[in-house]
């Protein structure tokens, strides 16, 4: 079979998709985080929960800002939802564009975020707003989680919804950006157990969650390498000077695959807050870079 | 020429074997179109646009496979001469993605950014296999080849089409120039000129090209995926959907495993 | 062109040599595809670089740049060998039966009668035996006839001798043989096309003839599809030439008086050609008076009578050449006061334009009108200069563009096609025509008040315009038209001009084209209805502007039917007699007198009634005979005694200054230089979208010898000749190539010639010309752009 060929050109999706990509990874992976600490932990694990539905709000402020100035025309950045042609009002949604698809959850859990963020606020005695905590209930933690998992994870997809060389030749995208979220909220939530000590307890869960994520998101890592390969296109995004990047991936699966050497599952708390500054920060490093890799290596 | 009419499929059956490198295609389409062009740069002495993009709406690509003899044939195959163009797909990768809708398809069965509706998300780009979209900095949005929507309207032929003096760009009703095509490949044949072959005439490439092409080498050497190659960025939803779906059932589960560890470990802690 | 742009889709063969026209004429280009697509016809593109040209034709051949009187004497020789020429129309139709007289010889590459002084030949020496009316003996048999001399001037040009001048091996040449011979059949018709690949050598004139010669033979001339097809340069240049703007000729191709031509029967003596053949009707000899007076009555009016020979006194007759370099190396003798150039860049089009530099700084002055800065407007900021050395005035008037104005313009093909103005006129800028009326009312004034030495001239000019400072080219072009005088009407052929100064005619090819209907070069009755326009489907479309001459679209038509008027191919004919008259296009003959063995002759406008194959009309030679380049890398194989050729003329030497030339030792490599498709010369540097397309200087290098040399696309390289330099950019490939041309390897450069100093990349300073020759061909002193030698390194 020979190689697959591509003659795309470049969309030029750079610093803003990049940082776009980051936090929606870490958005989405927090808020679903919490909801299991929230759901399915123990009561002392509702502090780290917080910390969750805090970390998933901001970047939710900051996406949609990011995606309207990396557009053209940021003014028309609601023809998104709209469709303005003429003679042919209406709402735009196709679900077989990621795009679009993508603008709309976005939405919706923009809306979402803002609430489990405000009813956390609520709860820790920084608010007053009790409709919102009527809001921020089980199921509704649920079906936000749903679209965090979806937002964490359509950003490859719609990489891979292209004929670009490396994007479009692989399907693994959408998980690999998702565990590699997941890995990164865990990373991070735990980075911000230092400011709030009370949900220490929880820190032994997001470890082990962290290990086990580094080794999914290894796994992807191979799945992605192998239809590369199959494709004829693992030169463009592991040659140089991109392998520098691909090492940083990997230098930030260290602390969690480490883990799971040493430590296997068990869930030391202690451990994980030792390092607590160093570690979670390479893991974060991680997972910009793993996505510096996929979106500048084939379009600069 | 008959009267351009809507409701019937226009489109260019560009001949390659006769395109002698002029880039007055170039050229008429930036004069028509008000389009200044991107700022002069030595590429490689005779192509010096180096592609399609917001500025260039026609492109004309040279591969230099003249062999180093004192006698050799031209017949439009040592050097290869070709003014590239958007296809107009019957199925347009480009519109399949397009978030906004701008990219619609005209009366004339041509694909069409509409200017004030694009915002420059540029997820066109990214789609288009043919490298034909690009954002401008002007305007902030994407642009292409508008098969002279606005000329058509008025019974105009397009600018290029009207421009190359070779007729290599011939401009017709799609299904007219299909004839024309087959007819300049048998007699290309019949003169012994075997590798010239059409591509984009029949439904094996994107439904069918509105814009097609003969060409005097591979596809691939023009910057065209060949059949097998010619897919739609949407096969990649499931796929895509799906392993995000494993992941995403595997990263609760993940969740689940740790919590568990975590409760275990605190009840034999407290046991 | 003998035909016209049309026409070339009735070829079956294409021969392009030393014309380039897919980038320098692509839109005239439509018709070679046409006869390509339509009937198959073949191209075979000779160059020496593979070009966009080549990219389409059937055969490229590369050949060394200045052989092509090798490669077309090759190919005569090949049909002359093998009997291939089309004997009954050679018989007929050309001078292959005429007997030269005695003392014509040939020997060691040197023609009979060169005077070693002067180093001209004395063409009166190549002439017919004739009998006591003039005419000539005729005798094919004769081993002095033409016929005769002409296979053994060229049976030297076998194919091998061919392979080791132009580098094109053996049996490829005989490829190219063999399709041409086919051309000699009355059904097969072969058509020339060349532009200045030909003429831009010391051998030009001969290296045309050469082609002509060949189209003789095979029976082409005059026949659609077929002729010696010069696809001229500017959209007017056709226009320039046929009103003289060559100083040689007055309008109409008139020659221009000589010193001691006294009266207008000494200058008739010297420039109308004597009828040699009792069945030719020698048109052009037998009227020159009539055209020449009607001339004098155009531009002198009342002032030119009966009694003072209609003012033939008042016409320059210049003792010194007055070509292009001859201007220049005037200046550089210091002997020229000052210059005006309009539409026209000295700097960058002349050869060895360090030179030209230096002519421009020795002037008084300097008058540029044209619609932007020119090199020549803003000389002495070419890099390299000093102003402070610099005593010229530089004036510059703006000129309106030909945008900015109507007028017609003469294509190629011959056709006037009128022109409306597309933009008005932008600040001060003035129509040429204005600027030119006001100068001359101006002198005139000078003359009136301070009198001088001979003014009538200048005096007695009659400008018969509503406003002489304002003429109107609708004026104009009626002037050139020519009236009755006594009617005052405008006539409507030149066969009514008449030599005792009854009729005015500014240019004698151009009456009828502004007769008492109008003005026909308006016309446009063309493909919107292709069946009422064309009647005889051979797309003449007489109703489509207006051709010289007499609206005829195929000169030498007659010749285009045998001796009894029937089209040698009647799918494709020129005229045919029917039914007591001639049918088709305008005939190139009496438009009454019918064929036949005792009829006219069919060249009417030779004094012979036939094509030419031998000729005294030009000044190097009855046959061509191929000549190296003043600059080559080989002595010639035919005669290295005799290399270049003798009549050349080299400026700097017979002005006393060295000459500068190189030598193959330190120059090795040979250049030619030419056009790309996205400029016109040097005023696109002021187009945003062409600079886009090509912004930078180049120069195109075999990759053999970029390979030698460690050079790759887009390297800077220094391409430097015995006369300066150029540091531009490398374009490295196959196109140009090695030939193996007398035994040794020989590499061929390209360069482009559009840049210079002005324009919008002005960091773009290197002129293409700083590397050319100062030297012209004897007859036209054309330089030799196409071929001169160089060094090339990479900086
Ligand atoms: N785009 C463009 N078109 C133009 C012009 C322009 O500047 N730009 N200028 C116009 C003018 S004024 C003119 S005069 C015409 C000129 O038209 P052309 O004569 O077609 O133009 P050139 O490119 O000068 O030369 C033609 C070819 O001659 C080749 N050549 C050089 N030496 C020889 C030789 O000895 N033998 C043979 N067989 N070939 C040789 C060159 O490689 C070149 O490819 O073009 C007109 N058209
Ligand atoms: N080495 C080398 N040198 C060459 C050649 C070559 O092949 N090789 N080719 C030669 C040939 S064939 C030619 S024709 C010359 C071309 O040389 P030029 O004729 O000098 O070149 P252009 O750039 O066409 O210059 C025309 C000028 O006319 C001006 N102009 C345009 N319209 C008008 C008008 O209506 N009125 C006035 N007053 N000006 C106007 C333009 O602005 C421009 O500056 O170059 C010659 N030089
Ligand atoms: S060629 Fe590209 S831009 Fe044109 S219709 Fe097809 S996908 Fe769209
Ligand atoms: S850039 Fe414009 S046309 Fe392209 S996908 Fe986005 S909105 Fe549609
Ligand atoms: S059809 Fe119109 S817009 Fe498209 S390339 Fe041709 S000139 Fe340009
Ligand atoms: S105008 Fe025609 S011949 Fe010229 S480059 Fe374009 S397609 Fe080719
Ligand atoms: S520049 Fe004008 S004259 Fe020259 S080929 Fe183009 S249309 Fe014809
Ligand atoms: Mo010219």
């Amino acid at each position: 079979m020979g190689d697959v060929q591509h003659f795309a050109g470049p969309p030029d999706w750079l610093w803003y998709i990049l940082a776009y990509f980051f936090l929606a990874g870490l958005s989405g992976g927090s808020y679903v985080l919490a909801t299991l600490l929230r759901l399915r932990g123990a009561p002392g694990d509702e502090p780290m929960a917080r910390i969750g539905y805090y970390i998933a709000f901001p970047p939710m402020v900051l996406a949609p800002i990011l995606l309207a100035l990396d557009l053209g025309q940021p003014l028309r950045f609601w023809h998104m939802l709209w469709n303005t042609t003429p003679g042919h009002p209406g709402v735009n949604f196709k679900y077989w564009s990621p795009m679009s698809i993508g603008s709309w959850a976005l939405i919706v859990f923009g809306a979402v975020t803002t609430v489990s963020f405000a009813a956390s606020l609520v709860r820790d005695g920084k608010l007053r707003l009790p409709l919102v905590t009527w809001l921020d209930n089980r199921p509704f933690n649920v079906f936000g989680s749903l679209f965090g998992l979806f937002i964490a994870g359509y950003t490859g997809v719609l990489l891979s919804v292209s004929n670009q060389p490396v994007w479009s030749d692989t399907w693994a995208l959408g998980g690999l950006f998702l565990a590699s979220g997941l890995a990164g909220s865990a990373a991070l939530m735990l980075l911000l157990t230092r400011f709030r000590p009370e949900a220490r307890p929880s820190a032994g869960m997001l470890s082990v969650s962290e290990r086990l994520y580094a080794l999914l998101e290894l796994a992807l890592i191979a799945v992605f390498a192998l239809t590369l390969i199959a494709a004829g296109t693992q030169g463009q995004v592991f040659g140089l000077p991109w392998l520098v990047l691909w090492l940083v991936v990997l230098a930030g699966l260290i602390p969690g695959l480490y883990g799971l050497a040493t430590e296997r599952l068990s869930p030391n708390g202690a451990a994980a807050l030792r390092h607590s500054l160093a570690v979670p920060l390479l893991v974060l490093a991680g997972v910009l870079a793993l996505r510096a890799a996929v979106i500048f290596s084939i379009q600069v | 020429m008959p009267h351009i009419t809507p409701g019937q499929a226009y489109g260019f059956f560009t001949d390659t074997s006769v395109c002698i490198g002029c880039k007055a295609c170039e050229v008429a389409c930036k004069q028509w179109n008000q389009l200044e062009g991107n700022a002069p740069s030595f590429l490689d002495g005779f192509d010096n646009t180096g592609r399609l993009d917001a500025e260039n709406w026609r492109h004309v690509q040279f591969h230099d496979d003249v062999p180093d003899e004192t006698l050799s044939e031209g017949n439009g195959k040592a050097w290869l001469l070709m003014s590239d163009v958007c296809k107009h797909c019957k199925q347009a990768s480009c519109m399949e993605v397009c978030p906004t809708n701008a990219i619609i398809r005209t009366e004339f069965d041509s694909v069409f950014i509409q200017p004030d509706v694009c915002n420059g998300c540029r997820n066109c780009i990214a789609a288009c296999p043919y490298d034909v979209i690009g954002a401008s900095h002007t305007t902030g949005i994407a642009q292409k080849c508008t098969l002279c929507y606005d000329r058509l309207q008025n019974d105009m032929t397009p600018a290029c089409a009207k421009a190359c003096p070779t007729e290599s760009i011939k401009f017709g009703p799609v299904e007219e120039l299909r004839r024309t095509a087959v007819e300049r490949l048998q007699t290309l044949h019949a003169q012994g000129v075997t590798q010239a072959s059409l591509y984009g005439h029949d439904e094996k490439v994107y439904g069918g090209l509105n814009a097609f092409f003969l060409l005097m080498d591979k596809p691939e050497k023009y910057g065209l995926p060949d059949e097998r190659n010619a897919v739609l960025p949407s096969r990649n939803n499931a796929g895509g959907y799906l392993t995000a779906a494993v992941t995403a059932v595997l990263g609760v589960l993940g969740g689940l495993i740790a919590l568990r560890r975590r409760r275990e470990k605190v009840s034999s802690e407290d046991g | 062109m003998t035909n016209h742009w049309r026409d070339i889709r009735h070829a079956d063969l294409i021969l392009v040599n030393g014309a380039n026209p897919a980038e320098a004429h692509p839109v005239g280009f439509r018709w070679l595809m046409r006869a390509k697509l339509d009937r198959g016809a073949k191209i075979i593109h000779a160059d020496p670089r593979f070009t966009r040209t080549s990219a389409v034709a059937d055969t490229y051949v590369r050949i060394r740049t200045g052989t092509d009187v090798a490669y077309f004497g090759g190919l005569i020789n090949y049909i002359l060998q093998n009997r291939l020429y089309h004997d009954e129309y050679v018989r007929w139709a050309t001078n292959a039966g005429f007997v030269v007289k005695e003392g014509y010889a040939f020997k060691d590459g040197m023609f009979n009668g060169y005077d070693q002084e002067q180093g001209v030949y004395n063409t009166k020496l190549w002439a017919y035996e004739t009998d006591d009316e003039g005419h000539a003996r005729i005798d094919l048999d004769h081993p002095r006839s033409v016929i005769n001399l002409l296979r053994a001037h060229y049976q030297r040009y076998d194919p091998d001798t061919v392979a080791r001048i132009t580098g094109i091996p053996r049996e490829q040449f005989l490829q190219v043989a063999r399709q041409v011979g086919e051309m000699g059949r009355p059904d097969k018709v072969m058509t020339i096309v060349y532009a200045v690949g030909l003429t831009h050598h010391t051998t030009g004139v001969q290296l045309i003839r050469s082609g002509a010669l060949l189209q003789l033979l095979l029976g082409n001339m005059g026949r659609p599809g077929g002729g010696m097809n010069a696809e001229r340069g500017h959209a007017n240049i056709q226009g320039n030439t046929d009103h003289a703007i060559s100083w040689d000729i007055l309008p109409g191709y008139l020659r221009i008086p000589a010193p001691g031509q006294k009266d207008i029967k000494a200058y008739l003596d010297e420039s109308a050609s004597v009828k040699q053949h009792p069945r030719a009707v020698n048109f052009f000899g037998e009227n020159y008076r009539r055209y020449l007076v009607s001339l004098l009555k155009a531009w002198y009016g009342e002032a030119a009578t009966k009694d003072n020979e209609f003012a033939f006194d008042y016409l320059p007759k210049p003792a010194a050449n007055a070509s292009w370099i001859s201007i220049f190396d005037q200046a550089l003798r210091g002997k020229m006061q000052g210059i005006l150039l309009s539409g026209m860049t000295a700097t960058s089009i002349g050869p060895d334009s360090n030179q030209v530099l230096q002519a421009l700084s020795n002037l008084k002055w300097l008058c540029v009108m044209d619609p932007f800065a020119t090199t020549s407007s803003e000389f002495w900021r070419a890099p390299g200069m000093d102003p402070a050395k610099i005593q010229t005035e530089v004036f510059m008037l703006p000129a309106t563009h030909w945008i900015e104005k109507d007028g017609s313009f003469t294509n190629s093909g011959r056709w006037a096609q009128w022109k409306d103005q597309v933009l008005p006129p932008e600040g001060e800028a003035r129509h040429d025509h204005w600027i030119l009326a006001e100068l001359f009312l101006r002198v005139r004034d000078l003359y009136e008040t301070q009198g001088g030495k001979f003014p009538d001239p200048v005096l007695k000019m009659a400008l018969p315009y509503r406003n002489p400072r304002k003429p109107e080219l609708d004026e104009i072009a009626q002037e050139i038209n020519g009236r009755d005088l006594r009617t005052g009407k405008r006539l409507s052929t030149f066969v009514d001009l008449k030599d005792d100064g009854t009729t005015s005619a500014g240019d004698w090819i151009y009456t009828g084209h502004y007769p008492e209907e109008g003005n026909l070069t308006k016309r446009r009755d063309g493909v919107q209805d292709p069946g009422r326009n064309d009647p005889t489907g051979m797309g003449f479309y007489p109703n489509w502007a207006w051709s010289w001459p007499a609206n005829r679209r195929i000169l030498y038509n007659r010749a285009s039917a045998d001796e009894n008027g029937r089209p040698w191919d009647p799918e494709r004919p020129g005229i045919a007699w029917e039914n007591g008259q001639w049918a088709g296009d305008v005939p190139d003959y009496p438009p009454t007198t019918g064929p036949g063995p005792d009829a006219p002759l069919p060249f009417i406008m030779t004094g012979e009634g036939v094509g030419r194959l031998f000729s005294n009309a030009v000044a190097d030679g009855p046959f061509p005979e191929h000549y190296e380049p003043i600059e080559s890398p080989i002595a010639n194989p035919l005669h290295p005694q005799v290399s270049a050729t003798p009549v050349a003329f080299r400026y700097d030497e017979r002005a006393g200054r060295p000459n500068r030339f190189g030598t193959p030792a330190d120059y090795p490599y040979v250049a030619t230089s030419y056009r790309l498709t996205e400029h016109e010369h040097y005023v696109t540097q002021n187009v945003e979208h062409l600079v886009q397309l090509q912004p930078e200087a180049f120069v195109e290098v075999p990759a053999g010898l970029a390979r030698e040399k460690g050079i790759a696309t887009g390297d800077r390289v220094r391409v430097s000749s015995r006369r300066g330099k150029l540091e531009v950019r490398a374009v490295v490939t196959n196109r140009l190539g090695p030939l193996n041309v007398d035994g040794r390897t020989v590499y061929q450069i390209g360069i482009p010639i559009h840049w210079g100093f002005v324009g919008i990349n002005t960091g773009q300073h290197w002129l293409a010309n700083a590397l050319t020759p100062f030297v012209g061909d004897a007859s036209a002193r054309t330089p030799e752009y196409k071929a001169f030698l160089v060094d090339i390194e990479k900086i």
